[in-house]
C-alpha cells in the first residue's frame, strides 16, 4: 500500500455517512527496529472537512504566527480529528476508489501533535 | 476548488473540543507534514532525492513504513494520476538515520538505485565530453 492510497481519500462511517477527507497520516516510530530507527507504525488518520491547505499543519500545532494566516487556516480546518488505525474497517487502493470506512463506535481524538520528543 | 464537505453535510459541530489521544511512546510524525517533499541527504550530506511517496506494509499485524519512494511525479501532480509502480525508486527505511528538516541516510547515494539516471548520464554523456572526467579547475 502506498501513502497516496490514503491521502485525500473520502472518509465515511459504518453507515456510509460522509465525515471528511484524509488530510494526513500519523506515524509513530515505535514499530520493530529497522536499521538505526524503529520502523514508523501507522498510528491513525487525520480527517478534515476540507482537503486543501492542511499541509501547513496549523490546525495540529500551537503555532500562532503569522496571526492572520494562522487564524484563517485554523478556522478553515475546524472540525479536523484524529481517528486511530484500529478504528479503520476498510480502505481503497490504487485501482479501487473505495472510501476509508470506519468501524461502528470509532472514537474521534484531538488532532494536536505532541511535542517532538522521543525517537 | 479542492473537495470539501459543505457546511450542512458536516456531521459534527466544528468547534467541538475533542479529547487528547493516547500518547504513544515513540516520535510522532505526520507523513505529509514531516516526510513528503523533504530532501533526502546521504551520509556525506549530498542531496539524493526527495520523498514523493511512502510504501507501507503489514508486518506481524502492524502496518509500518518499509520504503521511501521517489519518482517522476511532476506531470502527475499537475495533471493528476500516479506514476506506474515500476517507475518508483525505493529507499529502504533501514537506511534512514534521522528525520528532521531533511531526511538523512546512513549510506552513500552512489549505492542507491535512485541515482542511476545521474550515474548513467555521467558515464555515457558527460564523461565523453573532453574534460568531462575531472573536476573543473
Amino acid at each position: 500500500m502506498l501513502l497516496s492510497d490514503l491521502l485525500d481519500a473520502r472518509v465515511v462511517d459504518d453507515r456510509g455517512r460522509p465525515l471528511g477527507f484524509v488530510v494526513d497520516v500519523r506515524l509513530v516510530l515505535d514499530g520493530p527496529l529497522d536499521g538505526a530507527l524503529a520502523a514508523p507504525r501507522l498510528h491513525g488518520l487525520l480527517v478534515s472537512p476540507r482537503t486543501g491547505t492542511s499541509f501547513l499543519g496549523y490546525e495540529r500545532s500551537d503555532a500562532r504566527a503569522p496571526a492572520v494566516l494562522a487564524g484563517w487556516l485554523r478556522r478553515r480546518h475546524r472540525g479536523t480529528f484524529l481517528v486511530l488505525w484500529e478504528d479503520v474497517a476498510g480502505h481503497g487502493s490504487d485501482d479501487d476508489e473505495r472510501p476509508v470506512e470506519l468501524r461502528a463506535g470509532y472514537r474521534r481524538w484531538a488532532p494536536t501533535l505532541p511535542p517532538r520528543t522521543g525517537g | 476548488m479542492s473537495p470539501r464537505l459543505r457546511r450542512h453535510e458536516r456531521p459534527f459541530p466544528p468547534d467541538e473540543r475533542l479529547p487528547d489521544p493516547p500518547r504513544p511512546a515513540g516520535l510522532v510524525l505526520d507523513a505529509r507534514l514531516h516526510l513528503l517533499d523533504r530532501q533526502v541527504d546521504d551520509v556525506a550530506g549530498d542531496p539524493v532525492a526527495t520523498v514523493d511517496d511512502v510504501e507501507l506494509a503489514d508486518r506481524d499485524g502492524l502496518v509500518v513504513v518499509t520504503d521511501l519512494l521517489s519518482g517522476p511525479v511532476l506531470a502527475t501532480r499537475i495533471f493528476g494520476g500516479r506514476p506506474p509502480r515500476s517507475r518508483w525508486h525505493r529507499i529502504a527505511w533501514r537506511h534512514v538515520t534521522d528525520v528532521g528538516i531533511v531526511v538523512r541516510l546512513g549510506v552513500h547515494g552512489e549505492e542507491l538505485d535512485v541515482l542511476w539516471v545521474e550515474r548513467w548520464l555521467r558515464e555515457h554523456v558527460i564523461g565523453r565530453i573532453p574534460g568531462g572526467r575531472h573536476a573543473p579547475e
